[in-house]
């Protein structure tokens, strides 16, 4: 064959499979996948209530493989994630995950996410947006290796109340002494796993990295393991209605990143979203800390608030009204709480709604029937996050279920 | 930590020694720290690398005293520009040796551009307006420039707009057409930046420059009796008469931040820590705040606009010794500016090979020149010269300059080669290394639309102020940028006392 005409190696294109994708999609009755950066990602396999259900009831599997992944690795390690993140990571011991988040120069937040310390000089950050560039800018003159490792690790979340259960059938003894934020090294099916006691359904769960290759062989055995617990695949309209339940918020949907915002004043700061919490002034600089020093002196101009809403029907997009005439915000996510039983929402107030301003507010929400749309104004409740946390999400050793 | 002052201020350059002056005046103690062995930073020195300086601007001369502490203008410096056919002499809006249809729209031009540069004159002499939130202040402050373009009419204001983002070439080729008259434009649109006459926003550059108002007035180079000398002894004086404290040899090696964010002092690199509470930087933009600060103290943003400032010096000097001057060069020509280039094309064609960081065949070339004890001492700028020239600045880099440099010198004035008996070659690579000079660069990073007003050094740290408390920027890095004039240390110290520093 004439060399010249010898096809070269090609990127891969269009939707990419992630190492589980024959395991999900041979569960995957809907034929529902989504593009999550890249890679094809169920939405729903079964029904959306089912695969809820199983994360509140028992065991579940959601494949975190797309997620953005870096390594930073090296002697200033700590000082360039102290530098990024708004949280101290001086006090984050190796061997522990921290939710964290990291803003821009103004104050307003980039994205959140996972931040594990494996070691004295080396993190992993985990999260939903590319953040190479991002890092590589933090990390400019000082001593530190930034690789993205998006493509080079795998994993799933395994959150439920029987998952503790299926780990300890699987002989992982390290379950016992786990606490929250805890990370260990681990083999399931021979196969090396870091996995951490962390999630986002409020409840006992676990995330298990592993190499690509590795990745089928440690499905496998926890999906075999969790047949007796109940164990299911889930979509991500199931750990929707799991996070909002939670109390964590999703960048894109509740919030916009400083990074993708094109019109100004669309950013948003920690203290808008609610995040004071995650927010150190005791440390040496770090990015955006003049100006959340100066943000974190003035009343917030809007605030994102834990909202509860009368009746059942849950207020998508819906607008919010004072004194059901006066528009001052807006639903970003919305869900009527099988759990709690309750009809639950995320919406921005403008001040002082919400803020001092907290009586007769409603919401406008729109239901169609038959093709027939009908209005209905509920009342809101300023409430606070999460709606859901069962203490089995602590608790150490974990039960059973 | 030894000493006890008001304000330190890093840097004895000319913009220093302004910031200093003023300081002490408002009753500051202050402290100059010069690296090097004397003051003056490229006014410095017997053949100073800014010979032929623009003047110190007006406000300064008076504000400081200057006149009483020595300084004294001559008349301002003609230009020739040679290089063509014939002597072309060029003072403000007169230019003769040119056909008398050129001269007349020369005169035209020149005028016009003169009241142009009076509009942005005024933004010079002041901080720059501050881009905040891109809300009403903002707005406001964009405004004021806006008025004064404004305020000279319909026809020149929509005339200044259609030109201003355009080039140097375009406008001489409509305006007088190309030839020695048009080169010496193009030399004043382009020296010491990155562009060619060709380049976009070389009409700003060369407003920029008409503006700079010294005693000459619209952008003509003037005369201090006693050389760039006489300037930095009289801004000496003036500094020591205020009770300024200078220290030579006295390099820089950290600016030292508390813990509650604010500058409280400097470390020398023989390790004596000096504290105050006002620091003025007239390092580099990226020197002060990376090498001297640290990026540990900056946010990633500002690291990053600092890395990509554009700072790529393109300006070598020449030294070239003469045993006599050749016929066609007599010593009355070499108090004046003298271009050596024919033509724009010849500007272009330089900085075309620089671009790609390589050196001219034909270098387009200024000079001027004294008398020294074994005969004559000429000092060229010779652009465009590249600081990351390809393969680095070895000494046969700068033999190859040298020559192309007099071969250039030699079409001009023929026979000045067989008068030459010695060459000194400074790159921009050497200035980078004897003065701290980021990328060689004269004005401490390019003077274009993207880096000037509240863009300069960067956007978001106008005004002089740096990130951390306490910190300002005083050299040319800050608005309005190089040229000699004095103002950004002058507008830097004037910034210090309004925001209540060293108090």
């Amino acid at each position: 064959m004439n060399k010249a005409l010898t096809p070269r190696p090609q990127m891969p294109m269009g939707v990419l499979k992630t190492p589980f994708h024959e395991r999900m999609a041979a569960e995957n009755f809907q034929q529902s996948w989504m593009n999550w950066n890249g890679y094809a990602s169920p939405g729903v396999l079964d029904t959306a209530e089912f695969e809820y259900f199983a994360i509140r009831n028992q065991a579940t599997l959601f494949d975190i493989s797309p997620m953005c992944k870096f390594r930073i690795k090296g002697p200033d390690a700590e000082t360039v994630m102290n530098r990024m993140v708004t949280r101290d990571v001086r006090k984050q011991k190796p061997g522990r995950v921290s939710y964290v988040i990291w803003c821009d120069e103004d104050g307003n937040v980039v994205d959140d996410g996972t931040l594990f310390r494996r070691s004295d000089d080396e993190f992993l950050l985990f999260c939903q947006e590319p953040q190479l560039l991002w890092i590589k800018d933090i990390a400019w003159g000082f001593d530190v290796e930034v690789t993205e490792v998006t493509h080079d690790l795998s994993g799933f979340a395994f959150q439920g109340p029987t998952t503790a259960a299926t780990l300890r059938d699987l002989k992982i003894k390290e379950v016992e002494e786990m606490r929250p934020f805890d990370i260990r090294d681990i083999k399931i099916a021979g196969k090396r796993v870091m996995i951490s006691r962390n999630g986002f359904t409020g409840d006992l769960g676990y995330e298990l990295i592993m190499a690509p290759k590795d990745a089928l062989a440690v499905w496998d055995a926890v999906y075999a393991a969790g047949q007796r617990r109940g164990v299911r695949i889930i979509g991500y309209e199931a750990l929707e209605m799991a996070r909002i339940e939670a109390g964590f918020l999703l960048p894109r949907v509740d919030f916009i990143s400083s990074q993708t915002n094109l019109r100004v004043n669309r950013a948003r700061n920690p203290f808008e979203i609610g995040l004071d919490w995650l927010v150190t002034f005791d440390k040496p600089h770090y990015n955006g800390k003049r100006a959340l020093q100066r943000l974190a002196g003035v009343a917030p101009k809007r605030k994102l608030f834990a909202i509860e809403i009368s009746r059942d029907k849950a207020a998508h997009h819906a607008l919010v009204y004072h004194r059901k005439t006066r528009e001052v915000g807006f639903v970003t996510s919305a869900l009527w709480s099988a759990t709690t039983k309750r009809n639950i929402a995320y919406a921005w107030l403008e001040a002082p709604f919400g803020q001092n301003e907290k009586d007769d507010l409603w919401v406008e929400i729109y239901l169609q029937r038959e093709i027939e749309w009908q209005r209905r104004m509920e009342r809101v409740q300023i409430v606070e996050r999460p709606f859901f946390v069962h203490p089995r999400r602590t608790a150490t050793p974990p039960l059973d279920f | 930590m030894s000493g006890d002052f008001d304000a330190i201020v890093i840097g004895a350059g000319h913009n220093g020694l302004v910031a200093a002056a003023r300081l002490a005046k408002e009753g500051k103690r202050v402290v100059v720290l010069e690296a090097a062995g004397e003051v003056g930073g490229l006014l410095g020195g017997s053949d100073p690398v800014a010979a032929m300086p623009f003047g110190i601007h007006n406000k300064i001369y008076s504000g400081l005293g200057l006149a009483r502490h020595g300084l004294r203008y001559g008349a301002p410096m003609k230009t020739l520009s040679l290089g063509g056919e014939g002597r072309v002499e060029i003072g403000g809006a007169v230019a003769s040796g040119v056909p008398p249809e050129m001269a007349a729209s020369y005169a035209e031009l020149h005028r016009k551009l003169t009241r142009y540069s009076g509009a942005l004159a005024k933004m010079l002499a002041k901080a720059p307006p501050r881009f905040r939130d891109g809300g009403l202040g903002d707005m406001l402050s964009m405004a004021q420039l806006g008025l004064s373009i404004r305020g000279l009419g319909k026809t020149d204001m929509r005339d200044m707009l259609r030109i201003i983002l355009s080039n140097v070439w375009d406008l001489c080729e409509d305006e007088i057409g190309d030839g020695p008259l048009a080169a010496a434009l193009a030399m004043d649109a382009t020296l010491g930046g990155a562009m060619g006459p060709r380049s976009p926003g070389t009409v700003l550059t060369l407003l920029y420059r008409m503006a700079s108002t010294g005693s000459g007035g619209a952008g003509q180079r003037s005369t201090p009796i006693g050389g760039a000398a006489a300037v930095v002894s009289a801004l000496v004086k003036a500094a020591d008469s205020s009770g300024a404290t200078i220290r030579t040899s006295a390099p820089v090696a950290r600016i030292l931040v508390d813990d509650s964010d604010r500058a409280i002092g400097v470390a020398l690199e023989n390790g004596e820590g000096i504290r105050a509470p006002l620091i003025l930087s007239n390092a580099t933009p990226r020197r002060t705040l990376l090498d001297l600060l640290g990026p540990q103290h900056l946010n990633a943003e500002d690291v990053a606009r600092l890395r990509h400032m554009a700072t790529n010096g393109m300006v070598a000097r020449l030294d070239l010794d003469l045993a006599e001057l050749p016929e066609g060069l007599s010593e009355a020509d070499l108090a004046h500016r003298i271009v050596v280039a024919g033509d724009m094309r010849q500007v272009e064609r330089a900085f075309n090979a620089a671009k790609y960081g390589e050196l001219p065949n034909a270098p387009a070339v200024e000079f001027s020149g004294r008398k020294t004890d074994t005969g004559w001492r000429l000092g060229a700028l010779a652009q465009f010269a590249p600081c990351n020239l390809k393969g680095g600045w070895a000494k046969a880099k700068k033999d190859r300059l040298a020559k192309s440099v007099i071969k250039v010198l030699d079409g001009a004035i023929p026979g000045v080669s067989g008068k030459i008996t010695g060459a000194d070659v400074r790159s921009p690579a050497d200035l980078e290394a004897t003065y701290g000079l980021t990328g060689g660069h004269w004005h401490h990073g390019e003077l274009r639309i993207d880096q000037m007003l509240m863009m300069r050094p960067f956007a978001g740290a106008a005004q002089y102020r740096m990130p951390v408390a306490g910190l300002y920027l005083c050299g040319a890095g800050a608005h309005p940028g190089g040229d000699i004039s004095g103002l950004p240390g002058w507008n830097a110290a004037g910034q210090a006392i309004k925001d209540g520093g060293a108090k």
